[in-house]
């Protein structure tokens, strides 16, 4: 019966968007409101040793400065943070990084706040620094927090154990089998160890909250946020005040791919507009999102036990993450990304450590793929290498090693519902990889390359769903699911109304109110279709269940006979209209029918020991990505000129939008792998712009860029479906790295794949001599 | 973005006054995309700011009696993208304009200030420099004509003088048969900034090179012609192997500098390349 | 601070406000008159979200003066289609999924059309080029290029169905 879902409905807000009429936080100005400016660490490390705004107060049109002595007026204990309670809302006594903010001044005109926030004067003692992850990690560098504190909000990090009086913010661990043995088996051992750089999200909408006190005591807040429950929580805590005097909403994100998550500038724009007692909105600038939240630099070591005949038997993983100034989520980027580390492999023998490494760089966090893309650079990179030295085809090395359905991962979970044979085939199949490639000639060589990811999902979670029949029978969801581009409105309708017998188009989405819509843990992972998906499902179904009951009574049935269609109860030749039927019930056109559901999948906390479960994840995510590429062999620059991507999707709930997604990812990954890197000198980010910090434009676009899904249904899924919104992303690094390698026959084991990198191997690779400038 | 005042005139003599008040706070506004960043960026912080945009006589793009291009300072990189006339008189100009920057750009900078702001990225300047081309400027001291290779003394130096403006770009005409080619190469994406831009040109006359002109852009302080390697390919009958030779030159005689985009060797390598490929572009017709 | 008056026509009709020699022209379209499909993200002339039409021509108002669409016509996304009809580039955007989250779609749209008005056809190169200067942080590069070359698809078929009819 289904009409809905499969469907590719386009967006529900697609005219509010090409008119340019969606509501973004960007555009919202309150009367009365006022403007913030951060003013920033200009030091990597130091202690804060004066602080003086006398200059910048006196500039007319300044309304106030604040800084960490005021927030101690409005908080008590400014720390916060998802994992751990490690950052302030601004700098008390030490500062972390460039850019670490340390003031705020407020006022009516942006363009003075500028000119006042260049004004306030900083003086600091500056204390050694460490940027790398491997340098910050060894024992005697110095320490940049010397305690850190747990933060305990959610399930699955609430056994984290930081360890303070070291850099190593976290130590995650996986002992699979039995290491020694395995290698003892091998006929090969490959070590290799491979680099991610740092990279960010920019959003185009960049980052902006607005603060507003209320009459009642209470106070609003409007955010570009993925995670309205969070923040509401979290700001309740540092407030001391129960949740309810809180009120967070968003409205639709100009991107977020991770930047937005848990708190940004929410903190900040509470306590300013709680002193202030007036609407206060921050805005960052492009240039100030580098400054706040980046994704993870890693160094991925591995080392590789593998069988003359092409069999993985043991792999020992050590991962470092460069984790920045404060934790953010990098722990659980740690653990659960970490967990993944040896691939969609069936290997006997595995172990995993995984470090959460604080540095004096800005904080990183969440972006597109939790950690899994810097992981699968380095053991798609590997998988490649080892099939070329044994001689073996790398689909092939791939298809042999493939973890299978029911074969425990390497945390003991049994693999179920994940297509890794599936997408291992459809990638074969759209690379036209038994076909004969043309290799180019000359300076211009051509080659291509595949790769495949494994993501599990962040469990366990919770997602919450109203569904509201009013009187005239029309249909709202209640969700605090955030739509940053995902589709997640068009999707959840698709869900109400397949189960309500309603139009897609017909239902209303209530953007997240957290006075309205129910708790959801946040957007983020690739989680909403599955857990919010299956939320409204219940809740819908429970409005099912209410609307049979009146139909069976109206109709003298059995509830089970009762159909839903087109906005009508149907029994045999016996229609009635929603709107009827809540006149029928209700006396008159009023009323409400309402459905809550809620979901939260199981889980099975890992031995601490042994990192191992037999319930690790409630879905697995599976990815594979293929490259063509020309490499012009005298300067180094590579052309990708097809991308394939492929993504399980469980079941396609909107086909189009799964589409979007898939390539949507796999370019912006593409970017990454390119060229995008933020560049640093003594812990400045020197490329904070979009003008050095280059992203993917329109041509740079592959000549085909092919995104293509296949349906491993999830048992537990809404209709079977799964997340897909990171899935593009993972393996397009190492496809193209391989795609290199095939055509020139150079291995570049760290991102990105500049011309001059590629120029540089290929010299070497000749013999030649590199003649260096100063 | 600091407070300024904008002022408008109409004649020639009226900015230039208004400029000589004071040239460290007053500054010439053409298009005003270069001045914006700076200005955004808080980089420059100008009292005063004259544009151009009503000043009348600065928008001709014409040939003269003589067979010169002449382009007013005023005209938009755009308008020059589209002219019939420019795609006559050298397509490489034309060619170069359809990857400078972007559309909205264009569409408002200038002629003048994409010549006076020194950068030594820009994408134009080598190619005139190449051909030989002048700037008019009008100061305090009246007009004077500036060649190119007079103009750009160091990054982001020019030897325009202070309240001084650049009032028409003059480009002598190329001999007949002379065909000539611009490549840029960019390190990042493909919309970016050249990290290296060639300019190269040649005619020939019984199968030998004549006038060979080549000139580096960006990853230089400023746009140079390369003597040597001009030098080195006068007289000679095009080949493969001159070209090379030429390239190796190019890249042996360049102080280059490192920056984001690339190390000055690898930038070396990069000149050397794109020296000898434009060379054969330009034997090849294209 | 240096203020003046100024007059032109916005979304065809005549308008006129007070702004400050140094206000952009994002800045005043949006502050003064709330038309916000004009938004300011990279503020350096690179993203395009900004994208405003002057006299025909599109230029990024984060880097424009206020003052000086004195006396000009000024279009914003806000002024496009007629009497509440979507223009055929907005709707080949709808049909060809050319958005996600739609930030950067209103200075997309108005670059499509005003790629269209210059060239009604387009190749994939002259749309790459044309649109080199709009990013799209979502990447949905692919759905766009679709979506020009239907809506040039599409004037091109109306337009015959004129000349025919
Ligand atoms: C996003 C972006 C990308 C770009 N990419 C490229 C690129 O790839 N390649 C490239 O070549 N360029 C590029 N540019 C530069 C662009 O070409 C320049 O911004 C433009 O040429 C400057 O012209 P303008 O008229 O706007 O100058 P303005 O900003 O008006 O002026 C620039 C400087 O010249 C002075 N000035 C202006 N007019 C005169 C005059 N008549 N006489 C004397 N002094 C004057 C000003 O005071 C100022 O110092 C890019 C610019 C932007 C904003
Ligand atoms: S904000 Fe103007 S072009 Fe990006
Ligand atoms: S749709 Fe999100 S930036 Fe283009």
């Amino acid at each position: 019966m289904t009409r809905e879902v499969g469907r590719s409905l386009p967006r529900l807000e697609s005219e509010a968007k090409v008119t340019g009429r969606a509501e973004y936080i960007h555009n919202l100005t309150l009367p009365g409101m006022v403007y913030g400016k951060i003013v920033r660490s200009t030091v990597a490390h130091g202690r804060i040793r004066r602080i003086d705004a006398s200059q910048a107060d006196r500039l007319p049109g300044v309304v106030a400065v604040i800084t960490a002595a005021e927030v101690a007026r409005i908080v008590q204990d400014p720390y916060y943070g998802p994992a751990f309670h490690d950052q302030p809302v601004l700098a008390v006594d030490k500062v972390h990084y460039v850019g670490d903010p340390v003031a705020l001044v407020v006022g009516e005109d942006r363009d003075v706040l500028e000119a006042a926030a260049d004004l306030v004067a900083v003086e600091y003692e500056e204390l050694p620094a460490v940027f790398d992850e491997r340098a910050a990690a060894e024992p005697g560098a110095p320490v940049i927090h010397e305690v850190i504190r747990p933060a305990a909000t959610f399930t699955d990090l609430k056994n984290l154990k930081p360890a303070s009086g070291s850099n190593v913010a976290m130590a995650y661990q996986l002992r699979h089998g039995d290491l020694e043995a395995g290698f003892a088996q091998a006929d090969y051992i490959f070590e290799d160890e491979f680099h991610s750089h740092q990279v960010t999200h920019t959003p185009l909408e960049p980052i902006v909250t607005v603060a507003e006190p209320r009459g009642d005591g209470g106070l609003d807040i409007y955010t570009s946020s993925q995670s309205p429950s969070f923040v509401r929580m979290e700001l309740a805590r540092l407030l001391k005040w129960p949740e309810n005097r809180i009120r967070v909403r968003t409205a639709y994100l100009g991107g977020g791919f991770g930047a937005k998550l848990y708190m940004k500038l929410e903190p900040l724009a509470a306590v300013a507009a709680l002193l202030l007692r007036r609407p206060v909105k921050l805005s960052l600038s492009m240039e100030e999102q580098f400054y706040t939240i980046t994704r993870h630099g890693a160094t991925v070591r591995l080392k590789t036990g593998v069988t003359r005949d092409g069999r993985m038997v043991a792999r020992a993983c050590t991962i470092w993450w460069n984790g920045g100034a404060y934790a953010d989520i990098g722990p659980r980027v740690t653990q659960k990304s970490g967990f993944t580390a040896a691939g969609p492999y069936d290997i006997p023998h595995v172990s995993i450590d995984s470090y959460a490494v604080y540095t004096n760089l800005p904080p990183a966090g969440a972006l597109r793929g939790f950690g899994i893309p810097q992981l699968v650079w380095a053991y798609e990179s590997q998988a490649d290498l080892i099939a070329h030295r044994l001689g073996i085809d790398p689909w092939e090395f791939r298809w042999k090693n493939a973890l299978r359905p029911d074969r425990p991962h390497a945390t003991g979970t049994l693999m179920r519902d994940a297509g890794v044979l599936e997408v291992l085939q459809e990638l074969k199949r759209l690379m036209r990889w038994d076909e004969p490639f043309d290799r180019g000639s000359g300076t211009r060589r051509r080659g291509r390359g595949i790769a495949i990811g494994l993501k599990a999902a962040i469990t366990p979670t919770t997602s919450v769903a109203i569904v509201n029949l009013y009187g005239d029978g029309s249909c709202a969801v209640y969700s605090s699911t955030v739509d940053m581009g995902q589709g997640s409105d068009t999707v959840l309708a698709q869900l109400a109304a397949e189960v309500l017998g309603l139009d897609a188009r017909e239902v209303r989405i209530v953007h997240p109110d957290t006075d309205v819509t129910p708790y959801d843990m946040a957007t983020l992972g690739s989680r909403s279709t599955y857990h919010m998906g299956n939320a409204v499902l219940r809740a819908a179904e429970e409005v099912r269940h209410q609307l049979r009951a009146i139909g069976s009574e109206i109709f003298k049935c059995r509830p089970e006979e009762v159909e839903l269609q087109d906005g009508h109860l149907v029994a045999g030749e016996r229609r009635v209209s929603f709107k009827e039927a809540m006149e029928w019930r209700f006396g008159m056109q009023a009323g409400n029918l309402i459905g809550v559901g809620s979901f939260t999948p199981t889980y099975k906390k890992p031995d601490p020991a042994t990192g191992e479960s037999e319930d690790i994840t409630t879905f697995w995510m599976v990815g594979g990505n293929g490259a063509e590429v020309e490499v012009d062999t005298e300067t180094g620059r590579v052309t990708v000129t097809k991308l394939v991507t492929v993504g399980d999707a469980g079941k396609a709930l909107n086909p189009g939008l799964v589409r979007t997604q898939l390539s949507g990812a796999a370019l912006m990954q593409l970017g990454f792998t390119l060229f995008e890197e933020m560049r640093f000198e003594d812990g400045q980010v020197v490329n904070a712009s979009l003008a050095d910090y280059k992203l993917l434009g329109m041509r740079d676009l592959p000549s085909s860029v092919v995104a293509e899904f296949v349906e491993v249904g999830a048992t537990h899924g809404p209709f079977g479906a799964k997340g897909i919104g990171e899935v593009g992303s993972l393996a397009v690094s190492p496809a193209v790295a391989n795609a290199v390698f095939d055509a020139v026959g150079v291995r570049i084991t760290s991102l990105p794949l500049t011309p001059e990198k590629v120029l540089r191997a290929l010299k070497e690779q000749a013999g030649e001599i590199w003649e260096e400038v100063e | 973005m600091n407070a300024f005042e904008l002022v408008r005139p109409t004649r020639l003599e009226e900015a230039l006054e208004v400029l000589s008040e004071d040239p460290e706070t007053v500054r010439p506004f053409g298009g005003g995309t270069a001045l914006m960043l700076l200005m955004r960026s808080r980089l420059l912080q100008p009292r005063r700011l004259v544009s151009l945009d009503r000043v009348s006589g600065l928008d001709r793009l014409d040939l003269d009696g003589e067979g010169n291009l002449r382009v007013g300072s005023m005209v938009r990189l755009r308008d020059l993208e589209l002219s019939a006339t420019v795609e006559r008189f050298c397509p490489a100009i034309s060619r170069a304009l359809l990857t400078l920057s972007n559309v909205r750009v264009r569409n408002v900078a200038t002629v003048g200030g994409h010549l006076a702001h020194g950068d030594p990225h820009m994408d134009l300047p080598p190619i005139l420099l190449a051909l030989g081309a002048s700037v008019v400027a009008q100061g305090p001291a009246g007009p004077r004509q500036i060649p190119l290779d007079q103009l750009y003394l160091g990054y982001y130096a020019t030897s325009l003088q202070p309240g001084e403006l650049i009032t028409e770009l003059v480009i002598p005409p190329l001999p007949e048969g002379t065909r000539g080619s611009y490549l840029k190469a960019t390190a990042l994406s493909a919309d970016d900034w050249p990290m290296a831009g060639v300019a190269a040109f040649f005619r020939l006359e019984q199968g030998r090179i004549v006038e060979p002109r080549i000139a580096v852009s960006a990853a230089t302080t400023t746009p140079v012609r390369l003597p040597a390697v001009e030098a080195a390919l006068a007289g000679e009958a095009p080949s493969e192997a001159l070209f090379s030779e030429a390239g190796r030159l190019a890249g042996r005689d360049l102080h280059c500098l490192s920056d984001l985009r690339g190390s000055a060797a690898y930038k070396r390598e990069v000149v050397r390349v794109y020296v000898r490929r434009a060379l054969q572009q330009v034997w090849a017709g294209r | 601070m240096a203020e003046r008056r100024i007059a032109f026509r916005l979304n065809g009709r005549e308008v006129s406000c007070t702004v400050r020699d140094h206000e952009t022209l994002a800045a005043m379209l949006r502050d003064r008159f709330q038309l916000y499909s004009v938004r300011e993200s990279c503020a350096q002339g690179l993203c395009g979200c900004c994208t405003v039409i002057v006299d025909g021509l599109a230029v990024s108002g984060c880097l424009y003066l206020a003052p000086l669409v004195d006396g000009k016509s000024v279009e914003t996304v806000e002024g496009l289609g007629e009497e509440g009809r979507l223009d055929p580039v907005q709707t080949a955007f709808i049909e060809h999924g050319a958005f996600q989250c739609g930030f950067c779609t209103p200075g997309m749209v108005l670059m499509s059309h005003q790629l269209l008005q210059e060239n009604p056809q387009p190749d994939q190169e002259a749309i790459a080029h044309y649109l080199s200067g709009n990013l799209c942080r979502c990447a949905t590069y692919p759905e766009i290029v679709e979506a020009v070359r239907a809506a040039a698809q599409g004037s091109h078929v109306a337009k015959e169905e004129k000349s025919h009819g």
